[in-house]
């Protein structure tokens, strides 16, 4: 037994309690526990155990369910979608930069407005630059002309949105200024009914992570109340430069947070088509029984940007496109196509099996790197019938940058599902079109049977598209209407826009609500971030080693490099032509 | 604007009858809505239509069920309509879609209408084969009459529209007692078919049945129905022993703000273990009547709340609704006072759960739930839930052993019929919540299996209690 202390005037935890007699919830026995010498009883039943013939029929037919937890909320079942969060505060930190203006103040108001944020609801912007609550209001309202998902901007909605949105002034590193932040949000509680709910947003520099962190400990902001008040951190990729850093920063964080409290968010994940993946793959039966190796040739995913740097020159000298994409948005993409079904749909179990994923994945190593990736920097070129620079003609870009913007890998999975089943990963700016795609490359058939064909049809293709038109593509070969026998590829086309006709919610509203509503499903977690590295690091490390690339190495509005089409071509296959 | 044959593909009239009013026009006409340029033989539709708002594209008109087959393929291979396309005629592009059939039997025409109008809001969302049946004259002699339209959505400006048929269907005579004889033809095969039956359905009659047996999901409006509609909850609860059919009514689903709001209670730590010492459930519901007499207003809603309630909580009908006994007897020419409701006892193991639904006069529409509390007792504690609901929000307030713990408003506005409409049809086979709901509130009603064996249900036995 050990004692419990709590602070004075709090009520002891609900699960702390031990249950009286019969008060015991159904499923669950008050019996005495670890006895092993006691008489042998039949257990007892548990009270919602099926008694008729009736009843036992209906709990066959799967309309009786399994006893819940204790901790469980039994009201809660089926109300999954309607939930609306716990009253909360969230602070932006960050919030006069491009993410808040672009992203999370739209996702926010967007929420809002479909009544998915609770009533007591506070948003606390927090910045470096001076603005009233009325002058940071209006130039959200300006922003939101642009940005908000859902135009024109309804006033009603906004009007009642910014009632609950205030403006601090805070130097990251002013513990004075995190004291008052603390009072501030004290205040809250006692007024707007936030019931010490925090969700800590950071939308800031990677820089500054760890001093802000390092500061709501300091002040005890991170501290999870007794009665209730849950505290949690959104954190912005990137998680950490490179193997080190990364766990540094993990390191930091989790001084102050436990790991349950934070959520790093890839917004990626957040996405309709990533998120009906899973969907795909696990609610349907007919594909996990063919997503293997016996019937999978390869596969390629693809996230190509037909934009630059876009003015943000300085932070892509540091980070380039393996850094930007490789580490993170390719790896999780390719951690959900090639997870093992996980046992349930919590988030726990589904990134076990990602990160399962991510330490099969052979990490190329020293001269392996030159044949298993490619790199590449863009030159001046056209894009869109439009003339543009080429990467080192870029503002605050070093005229002899070295930095990729291009990278392709061929990565091997060395598990029981994927051996010898190659993943082609490639990213890249300046590429022809936007667009982000997962194709799963079928086997040929096994025996060619329509010879006399005019032309040999090519082996299904599943792609999924993730943006633009998201959307799932089957390739198959048909019969060309006629007396012979000719085959002709045909698609079976499924878009998300046609097909049902509504808007999907912006990755960010989604990730948003399910960090208030406390679900990190579709969060990475620390040991998935540092094993993500441990995949990248070997390759800068090698590119660091080797020789100065020769750059820049393909034409803006080009698919890449020469040597990207080598990479596959190696093998006998092609990149797609998306 | 313009109705008429799009020539010259169109084919002559095969029945044009000299009944026909001045509004619609021969059998087997397709008419395009549109306009027809000045020297032109083709109709140029409308266009181009503003993006998610349904347009009607086509109409036509057929009286055997022959006739409708033939007009729908005449319809979808029309090949001669053009659309303005910046500002010059071309070919009218558009995909017949439909995800479901979507049967709706409407004894009024006015609900037939008021049925179209949602369904058509829902076509570009859940496009859809929909045969709105309404039979008439059911003493004369068999007939039919079909109106056939396609109604078009376009989801995106770059994509093609998206179209659906929708057969009006009047049968008279003994036709109209065979509605599934009707139906079954016009049914796109291997799609789901969900029958849409608001006002009074005729769940316990045999042609009732015949319909539901090709059903894969039913949808009514318990809150619609005649007197306290508790007869018809029986019924609908007796269609659970079919393990196919999925059932959805619009009363329940409706109340999701409702068990949003009292789940959102017991979300709290804290206040969770009162959950299992749950001892009194009180619903107040709105009626015009001065005396509030079972029978006068409808009660599934409020009894949807008590039954939802009690089947998550695993609780037990251990006597169903009867009268509040205690009313007095109105002295001679004294107005009769308000009825104290009705009355139940669950049971959840040991304890008992008393169940009060009473009566409150009130402007609301009547069966309206104005008020639910929940008393709990745990440990000489006492918690009190009130939960009440305004027009776009819900209120929570709870009381622990008298001092107020929680008082929260949950923004969740009221769900239009389009709304209700589209959450039944996305419920994925049959939601087991709903099953044990109803299920529930058939037994508290005391016409569920286990009511059965109880005795008379609640309007029986006021009835036999009433002076």
């Amino acid at each position: 037994m050990t004692t419990e202390t709590r602070p004075p005037g709090t009520r002891p935890l609900p699960d702390a309690v031990p249950a009286a007699p019969g008060e015991g919830l159904p499923g669950t026995s008050s019996e005495p526990q670890g006895e092993p010498d006691l008489p042998k009883h039949p257990a007892p039943r548990p009270k919602d155990a099926p008694r008729t013939m009736r009843e036992l029929r209906l709990a066959r037919e799967g309309r009786r369910r399994a006893a819940p937890r204790a901790t469980d909320n039994p009201l809660r079942e089926g109300l999954r979608l309607e939930r609306v969060p716990d009253p909360a505060v969230l602070v932006l930190f960050g919030a006069t930069g491009d993410l808040a203006h672009r992203k999370v103040v739209p996702a926010l108001y967007q929420l809002w407005r479909t009544n998915l944020l609770p009533h007591e609801f506070v948003l606390v912007g927090i910045g470096r630059r001076e603005y009233s609550d009325e002058s940071y209001r209006a130039e959200m309202r300006a922003s939101m002309e642009k940005h908000a998902r859902v135009q024109p901007i309804d006033e009603e909605a906004w009007q009642s949105f910014t009632e609950r949105m205030c403006y601090e002034r805070l130097d990251f590193t002013d513990s004075a200024g995190f004291d008052a932040l603390a009072h501030r949000l004290d205040a809250f509680d006692r007024e707007r009914g936030t019931r010490g709910n925090r969700l800590f947003y950071l939308a800031t520099q990677p820089s500054a992570f760890g001093e802000i962190v390092t500061q709501l400990g300091r002040v005890g902001l991170d501290h999870e109340r007794h009665d209730g008040g849950w505290r949690r951190i959104v954190i912005e990729k990137p998680f950490g430069h490179d193997l080190e850093s990364a766990i540094r920063l993990n390191r930091e964080v989790g001084k102050v947070f436990r790991e349950r409290q934070v959520y790093r968010i890839d917004h990626y994940l957040g996405k309709e088509t990533v998120r009906n993946l899973l969907v795909f793959r696990f609610g349907n039966g007919i594909f996990e029984p063919i997503w293997n190796r016996r019937h999978i040739d390869h596969v390629q995913i693809t996230v190509a940007e037909a934009i630059g740097v876009e003015g943000r020159g300085s932070f892509y000298e540091e980070t380039g496109a393996s850094r930007d994409f490789l580490q993170n948005h390719l790896l999780q993409l390719m951690s959900l196509v090639a997870m093992e079904p996980p046992a349930t749909f919590e988030a726990e179990a589904l990134r076990d099996e990602k990160v399962k994923v991510i330490r099969a994945v052979a990490e190329p190593r020293g001269s392996e790197v030159r044949r298993t990736v490619v790199r590449g920097q863009y030159g001046p070129g056209w894009v869109a019938a439009r003339d543009v620079l080429g990467y080192r003609q870029e503002p605050e870009v070093d005229p002899s940058s070295e930095t990729e913007t291009y990278v392709a890998a061929r990565l091997m999975v060395d598990d029981w599902r994927w051996s010898g089943v190659p993943f082609y990963l490639r990213t890249g700016k300046r590429l022809p079109k936007r667009a982000t795609e997962i194709a799963i490359q079928f086997k040929e058939v096994p025996h060619r049977l329509f010879r006399d064909s005019a032309s040999e049809p090519d082996p299904n293709l599943l792609a999924i598209r993730i943006q633009p038109d998201e959307g799932i593509m089957l390739r198959f070969g048909a019969k060309i209407p006629g007396l012979g026998i000719d085959v002709r590829s045909v698609t079976m086309d499924f878009t998300y826009g046609s097909a049902f006709a509504v808007d999907s919610p912006d990755a960010y509203e989604t990730l948003i609500l399910d960090a208030l509503l406390g679900d990190a499903s579709l969060f990475t977690r620390a040991d998935e971030v540092e094993e993500a590295w441990g995949i990248v690091d070997p390759i800068i490390s090698a590119w660091a080693d080797a020789a100065p690339p020769d750059f820049p190495n393909y034409e803006a509005g080009s698919w890449g490099p020469e040597e990207a089409d080598q990479l596959i071509e190696r093998d006998g296959r092609r990149w797609r032509r998306i | 604007m313009v109705e008429g044959p799009s020539a010259p593909f169109d084919r002559p009239a095969v029945d044009r009858r000299p009944e026909d009013d001045g509004r619609s026009h021969g059998v087997g006409q397709i008419l395009a809505v549109g306009s027809r340029p000045a020297g032109s033989s083709r109709i140029v539709l409308e266009g181009p239509p503003r993006t998610g708002e349904p347009t009607l594209r086509w109409r036509s008109r057929a009286r055997s069920i022959d006739e409708i087959e033939q007009e729908l393929a005449r319809i979808w291979s029309e090949p001669n309509l053009t659309t303005m396309v910046e500002g010059e005629p071309g070919r009218h592009i558009a995909a017949r879609t439909s995800v479901m059939n979507l049967v709706v039997i409407a004894r009024q025409p006015e609900i037939a209408e008021r049925c179209a109008a949602t369904i058509q809001q829902l076509t570009g969302r859940h496009p859809s084969r929909t045969i709105i049946c309404s039979p008439a004259d059911p003493d004369g002699p068999s007939w039919l009459d079909a109106a056939i339209q396609a109604h078009c959505v376009l989801p995106r400006e770059d994509a093609p529209e998206t179209c659906a048929e929708l057969i009006y269907l009047t049968v008279g005579g003994e036709s109209g007692r065979h509605l599934d004889a009707v139906v079954a033809p016009l049914l796109i095969h291997d799609l789901p078919v969900t029958v849409w039956w608001p006002g009074d359905p005729n769940l316990a009659t045999e042609s009732g049945r015949d319909l539901l047996r090709m059903a894969d999901r039913l949808i009514v409006d318990g809150s619609t129905w005649s007197e306290d509609g508790l007869r018809r909850l029986g019924d609908l609860a007796g269609l659970l022993d079919d393990a196919r059919l999925a059932i959805s009514d619009f009363a329940l689903v409706r109340q999701y703000r409702w068990r949003e709001a009292i789940a959102a209670i017991f979300d709290m730590r804290e206040f969770l273990p009162y959950l299992r010492s749950l001892r009194r459930i009180a619903v107040a519901y709105a009626t015009h009547d001065a005396t509030g007499a079972t029978g006068s207003t409808n009660l599934v809603k409020p009894v949807y709340h008590v039954a939802w309630l009690a089947s998550r909580l695993g609780l037990r009908v251990e006597r169903p609704l009867a009268p509040v006994p205690g009313t007095a007897k109105p002295a001679r020419g004294a107005a009769r006072p308000m009825s104290r409701g009705l009355a139940a006892i669950l049971r959840d193991g040991r304890h008992e759960v008393g169940v009060v639904v009473r009566p409150v006069q009130s402007p609301m529409p009547a069966g309206t739930t104005l008020r639910v509390e929940l008393l709990a007792e745990r440990r000489g504690s006492e918690l009190r839930a009130d939960v009440t609901a305004v027009q776009e929000s819900v209120h929570v307030g709870v009381w622990l052993d008298g001092v107020e713990e929680f008082d929260r408003t949950f923004r969740a506005p009221r769900w239009s019929d389009v709304d209700l409409l589209a959450q039944s049809i996305e419920a994925g086979g049959r939601d087991p919540i709903t099953v044990e709901a109803l299920a529930l509130a058939a037994d508290l009603v005391g016409r569920g299996p286990a009511g059965e064996r109880r005795g008379p249900p609640a309007e029986e036995a006021e009835r036999g209690a009433e002076p």
